[in-house]
């Protein structure tokens, strides 16, 4: 990737111009409207556009083994997050082989995760004291998609994944699609011919069609309720509301932002930042068999252009809570399987590492053992709640994690309720 | 360094949420009222000497961090501010921020009011970045409120906008990108729930329900520290998108006398290294620095000057809230252990007041971070923000002249004061000859104003 693509990418009327973008693929189509800013209801039907990403989007002869489309990981079943508990999906040819990372949900950030960046703030001074800001934002764990559309094809053409051999084998599958006419009513009888801009348009179809369509922002958890009025927290999950918000604690909600919004907008539960919190290494994933392989996040190895900051080891980006607890596979790498693990992790990363990561050769514990060693010091051991010290108490009892496990449970939309444990 | 949610990035850390106290606030007010009475102590004498005192519509566009020097002799980032603009109009080469960090400055310039602990911080406090009021425990010498902590004024601590309500003129605040994000802050009069944390405090990139991104900072825009303008129902009208200015400028009818602009974080030079360098822009991708500024000054200084109002009898004053700070990096040579100054030269001039709250802070130094392998430091050598410099454009100016006559903040609220003639001069923008502290006015500046 050159520079002066990065800067192409990254500027605001970029972003902007996605529409207008499509509109200059697609004759016949105006600027694309909508209202992205919720992803509520805008009060009219989905774009032809998004119409016909929908169907790309479940079209699983969009794969070469035929039986997998986006909605294969990406279920809407399953809030858009995948329907089973492995930690990284399969996929390729002959679905088996292992994707890299774990499948994140695509509820409820699409339309709000900013392009990847790290504000520099001119005056040395203020630069320091506002923080050696951290890299915010981008689509995938490691944020190297600014828009959809590019975050899109990558699914469609790895190896591992949807396994097509290059654009042109995507665009001759949508010559013979079901909805071929619709394709041709769209962008005109002339857009077969044209293999470059027919897969174009199929990336920003998709892109519309997970921007546009309002099942990607039901709004429906109890936790909106409450904060609509409409209900009241129990007890247990208003206590675990308070060990969320505590800053001299928990301190979750500095990452998962859980306030409305200036406008009454409710909370989404992620700042977007990329974050290194040592998540163990997950043997379940067969690369990680080599001891030499090291899944780093935003320095690489998926991620390329970073690769030189090697202060950007082992960040991956925060994910939303929102539907949390209908996940059976967290973190970037899968690591863990329960809800309830995840938060014991973070209770006891530091009190009781030992319970978390391997002995090393010498007996010692092979702390944040994902990481080569010479890039540990990225993980984050500055704020609440990694700032405890081996053998302190721990930051959660076992009846806080309950409470607080009680509070996460209230994120879960009504449509996939039932999949809380 | 992780790349983590810094122990000093208190943006991001959530604050206590704060409860009414119903009785401190019966004592705040109390205590404010007196300050009301204290605070106009001195009536302005509107005597203006030069052309100046035609003049009856203001325009402010305040910049972000540099130093004078920097932007005015050595930048090759700002060709249209110095090469254009300056031998347009006329440059005060002895113009000075009043502290440092940037909100004091700010606050200053509508109200005189000196540094509170917090103001002097941008509201970055040990508990996380606070939009809280200002905790009054009195009222010094020029209408001080003495002040613990906090950020908000109370109604009762007045400024220029109450000065030109009650003369019958006009005030606007201009702010671009406010309301870009109605979920981040409100398109109209947009500040943080009181008592809650600032989210404005860094730049928002853009996505696709932001495509323009949102780099709005509260701490920019000083209206929103005062009770007395916030919670007013006509702040959604004064304090508005700067879209609207292109508007307001149609008609002198529509034209505010007093304009204050402030460009967001990227275009007033606050982000940015202006280089485009990859890892120095701003969040939305833009060089920032003073490239992107002398971009801002391209694209709305002309609409400002040809406006009937700035051509009728109009003043547009560009300058900056602060210098920046200098950094040096020493080594204990028996430790080894790397000592990291960030030093604010903290100049003053014309024999400014420190006011009342910020003894042992400024001068003073801040240990930010404390390791066995480095301490990194903030060194206040002084109290001042140091010298930045300011550009005036005006029907009135003698163009490509300078001034060397010494002002700051407090000089350019006396100056507004004195040219539409209001009801005295608040906090500091009133002299102290006491103290040795007399301010000159821009209206009788002869080097820069025409006769009148």
């Amino acid at each position: 990737m050159t520079r002066s693509s990065v800067r192409v990418r990254r500027s605001g009327r970029a972003v902007g111009a996605t529409a207008c973008v499509a509109a200059a693929l697609i004759a016949s189509a105006p600027c694309l409207p909508g209202d992205l800013s919720t992803g509520r209801p805008p009060g009219k039907p989905p774009s032809a556009l998004a119409e016909l990403g929908k169907h790309l989007f479940f079209d699983a002869s969009l794969s070469a083994s035929g039986r997998q489309s986006c909605a294969t990981c990406h279920s809407p079943e399953f809030a858009y997050a995948p329907p089973n508990g492995r930690g990284v999906q399969l996929g390729g040819p002959s679905v088996d082989r292992e994707g890299a990372r774990a499948v994140p949900s695509l509820r409820y950030t699409l339309n709000r995760t900013p392009v990847w960046h790290r504000e520099f703030v001119a005056n040395p001074a203020e630069r320091y004291r506002e923080g050696e800001a951290p890299p915010t934002g981008g689509f995938g764990w490691d944020g190297r998609f600014d828009s959809l559309h590019e975050q899109a094809a990558f699914p469609l053409l790895a190896q591992n994944e949807m396994a097509n051999t290059s654009p042109e084998d995507i665009a001759s599958k949508l010559v013979h699609a079901s909805y071929a006419s619709e394709i041709r009513a769209l962008i005109g009888r002339s857009a077969f011919a044209d293999s470059s801009r027919l897969y174009a348009v199929a990336l920003l179809a998709i892109e519309r069609f997970e921007l546009e369509d309002t099942s990607f922002h039901p709004f429906t958890s109890k936790y909106d309720d409450y904060l609509d009025g409409k209900t009241e927290l129990s007890k247990q999950e208003a206590r675990g509301l308070r060990l969320f918000d505590d800053t001299a604690r928990g301190n979750c909600a500095s990452c998962h932002p859980d306030d409305k919004g200036a406008d009454g907008s409710h909370p989404l539960f992620t700042d977007y930042e990329l974050e290194a919190l040592g998540v163990p290494r997950n043997p379940e994933i067969r690369a990680n068999a080599a001891p030499e392989y090291f899944d780093m996040g935003l320095c690489g190895p998926i991620r390329t252009d970073q690769a030189s900051q090697t202060g950007y080891c082992g960040l991956f980006k925060t994910p939303t809570l929102r539907n949390v607890a209908t996940r059976r596979a967290f973190f970037h790498n899968g690591r863990f399987h329960t809800l309830k693990d995840v938060l014991r992790f973070y209770a006891t990363r530091d009190t009781d590492p030992a319970t978390w990561y391997p002995a090393s050769a010498s007996g010692a514990v092979d702390l944040f053992d994902d990481l080569p060693t010479a890039l540990r010091d990225n993980v984050d051991r500055r704020e609440p709640p990694f700032t405890l010290h081996e053998h302190a108490a721990p930051l959660w009892s076992d009846d806080e994690i309950e409470d607080v496990l009680a509070f996460l449970k209230t994120l879960t939309d009504r449509d996939v309720v039932g999949l809380n444990p | 360094m992780p790349h983590s949610r810094c122990i000093w990035n208190y943006s991001r850390r959530r604050p206590h949420r704060l409860g009414v106290r119903a009785p401190r606030a019966l004592a705040h007010l109390v205590i404010a009222l007196l300050a009301t009475f204290t605070a106009s102590g001195q009536q302005a004498n509107g005597e203006i000497t030069t052309a100046a005192a035609k003049i009856r519509h203001v325009f402010v566009i305040m910049l972000e961090n540099k130093n004078f020097n920097d932007t005015f002799e050595t930048s090759t980032q700002d060709p249209y501010l110095r090469k254009k603009l300056v031998p347009m109009g006329a440059l005060l080469s002895e113009y000075y921020g009043i502290g440092h960090v940037s909100l004091d400055n700010y606050i200053a310039m509508i109200s005189g009011q000196a540094p509170t602990p917090d103001t002097a911080n941008d509201c970055v406090t040990a508990t996380g970045t606070l939009y809280a009021d200002v905790q009054q425990t009195g009222v010094a010498s020029n209408g001080q409120v003495v002040a613990a902590s906090g950020c908000i004024y109370s109604r009762e601590t007045r400024t220029l906008a109450d000065q030109l309500d009650s003369a019958g003129y006009t005030w606007k605040g201009y702010m671009e990108d406010m309301g870009n994000d109605p979920a981040r802050e409100s398109s109209a009069c947009g500040h943080p729930l009181v008592g809650g944390l600032d989210n404005t405090q860094t730049a928002q990139a853009p996505s696709a329900a932001v495509p323009a991104g949102d780099a709005y900072a509260t701490r920019h825009n000083p209206f929103m520290y005062f009770h007395g303008i916030i919670d007013s129902p006509n702040c959604a009208k004064r304090v508005v998108r700067l879209e609207q200015l292109t508007a307001d400028l149609r008609d002198t009818g529509t034209t505010p006398n007093f304009a204050l602009i402030t460009p967001n974080l990227c275009h007033d030079a606050h982000d940015g290294a202006g280089t485009g360098a990859e890892g120095t822009l701003c969040a939305n991708g833009d060089p920032g620095g003073l490239t992107s500024a002398d971009k801002f000054l391209r694209d709305w200084v002309p609409k400002i000057v040809a406006s009937p109002a700035y051509r009728k009898d109009g003043l547009l004053i560009i300058t900056f809230d602060e210098s920046a700070s200098a950094v040096d990096r020493a080594v204990d040579a028996q430790t080894g252990k790397v000592i990291l100054n960030f030093t604010f030269a903290g100049k003053t001039c014309c024999h400014q007041q420190p006011g009342p709250n910020i003894d042992g802070a400024r001068p003073g130094t801040v240990v930010l971070s404390d390791t066995p392998k480095q301490q990194v430091r903030w060194v206040f050598d002084g109290y001042g923000g140091d010298r930045i410099g300011a550009v005036l454009l005006s029907p009135f100016i003698k163009p490509g002249t300078q001034s060397n006559t010494p002002y700051n903040h407090y000089s350019l609220l006396r100056s507004l004061e004195d040219i539409f003639r209001l009801d005295g001069y608040l906090g500091y923008a009133g002299n102290d000859p006491a103290n040795g502290y007399i301010l000159h006015t821009l209206g009788n500046d002869q080097a820069i104003f025409r006769t009148r």
